[in-house]
């Protein structure tokens, strides 16, 4: 990516080696944690296989000839998981989902747009909501379905939205 | 012919003559200390009159403010000794080296984040600078130098290091030894060092050149680089520029 704007760190070759020292690894983790996070928001990726991101460009600075053991991506995945920033799909770790805005923010984020399209009382399917036309351009435009189904649950919590199921596909109603 | 010993009256005349010498000699210097209080006076006049018509290059030039430091120093005045008396009322020299003071204290702490509470003089000054705005006066190295000695009267927090040909001020309290600052002044080319450079160029013995590297992994001045090869590398944030103005 080369529009990306990568923190002084990603150049910095011991970035890439988990450091010993306690305080200074919390600064490393720290940014670490944001670091994945801004890549995954610049690229618009909400899952993560960890098999494959040991030889993207996000843990592997192929410049510097310097990247995170899987051990070490494995302590940022879940110093992301302790900060509510990731779940991982199953138990055996092998990819998790990165939530780079809560879900409740992701909800609100909807819940402003179908007002403004005064979309209210009534049904659309959650293709529609994310891959749809009406929807390009605006940053939850190709949301993760995993996602959007957590946002929208947030919005049913406040009584704002009610997802339903029919002929096999799911929408939801706005209110 | 045999000596007489001196009699009373000339024993008597030695000390008349010699209480004249004395009174003399008073007179010298009295004649002497006043023209000295009055050379004084005059050259704190002119040294007046030259401050306050150059108080505007004082205060905008940094080169010229250098030069009038020293100036200062050679003949024995310190402007900033005091901020209450005539340099600060005259000049606001004073001022301008506490208000930079302080400015340098809030640099320090909001990038010891990153290098640890240690920060090369320059990018000290680039952000300095930025913090002051646009529109204020240039600030030189000297300056900061200065401003960074006042500030040791509040205590030990502050101190400068010299490495190579230029200067790393350190912000947290915390000695470092003189191989400290040798191993910062190895780092500085490449940015990093291993053991081996200093058992190598230095001669030192493998034991104080472990020594000297982990204490400053264990106070956070230093990153440990596993992936450089046959031998871990160790790395000095506070040695890389970071050419951002913020402060993060």
């Amino acid at each position: 990516m080369a529009d990306f704007d990568w923190p002084w760190q990603y150049k910095f070759p011991p970035f890439f080696t988990i450091q010993p020292n306690i305080e200074t690894r919390k600064k490393q983790l720290e940014a670490w944690c944001s670091l994945v996070l801004e890549y995954q928001r610049h690229s618009k990726q909400y899952g993560l296989d960890v098999t494959e991101a040991q030889s993207s460009e996000l843990f592997y600075n192929k410049q510097l000839n310097r990247k995170l053991s899987l051990d070490a991506i494995y302590t940022v995945l879940e110093e992301l998981r302790k900060r509510g920033n990731l779940t991982w799909k199953d138990k055996t770790r092998k990819s998790c989902t990165l939530i780079w805005r809560t879900y409740a923010e992701w909800g609100k984020m909807i819940y402003n747009w179908v007002v403004a399209k005064s979309m209210m009382n009534t049904v659309c399917t959650l293709y529609e909501l994310t891959s749809g036309e009406d929807s390009e351009g605006q940053e939850f435009h190709g949301l993760d379905k995993d996602v959007l189904i957590q946002a929208l649950r947030t919005l049913e919590a406040e009584r704002k939205a009610e997802l339903m199921e029919f002929d096999g596909s799911e929408g939801v109603k706005f209110f | 012919m045999s000596r007489r010993p001196a009699g009373i009256a000339a024993i008597k005349n030695k000390s008349l003559a010699q209480a004249k010498y004395k009174d003399k000699g008073n007179e010298i210097a009295d004649n002497q200390f006043a023209q000295m209080g009055k050379q004084m006076e005059l050259f704190k006049g002119n040294l007046e009159d030259f401050a306050t018509k150059h108080r505007d290059d004082i205060r905008k030039d940094p080169e010229f403010r250098l030069q009038f430091q020293e100036m200062c120093a050679s003949i024995g005045v310190d402007p900033l000794a005091s901020s209450k008396g005539f340099w600060a009322e005259m000049l606001g020299v004073g001022d301008f080296y506490y208000e930079l003071g302080i400015q340098i204290v809030e640099v320090c702490m909001a990038t010891s984040k990153r290098n640890g509470g240690l920060i090369g003089i320059e990018e000290l000054r680039r952000k300095v600078e930025a913090s002051r705005g646009r529109n204020s006066q240039a600030i030189s190295i000297d300056d900061l130098l200065r401003a960074i000695k006042k500030l040791k009267i509040l205590g030990n927090g502050f101190s400068v290091h010299k490495v190579g040909g230029s200067f790393l001020v350190q912000s947290v309290p915390g000695e470092l030894t003189l191989d400290h600052t040798v191993v910062l002044q190895q780092a500085q080319e490449k940015g990093n060092v291993t053991k081996s450079d200093l058992v190598n160029l230095l001669s030192w013995e493998e034991e104080r050149a472990k020594r000297a590297l982990d204490f400053m992994v264990k106070e956070g001045l230093a990153w440990v680089d596993h992936q450089s090869g046959n031998e871990h590398s160790f790395w000095f944030p506070s040695l890389i520029p970071d050419f951002s103005n913020s402060l993060n």
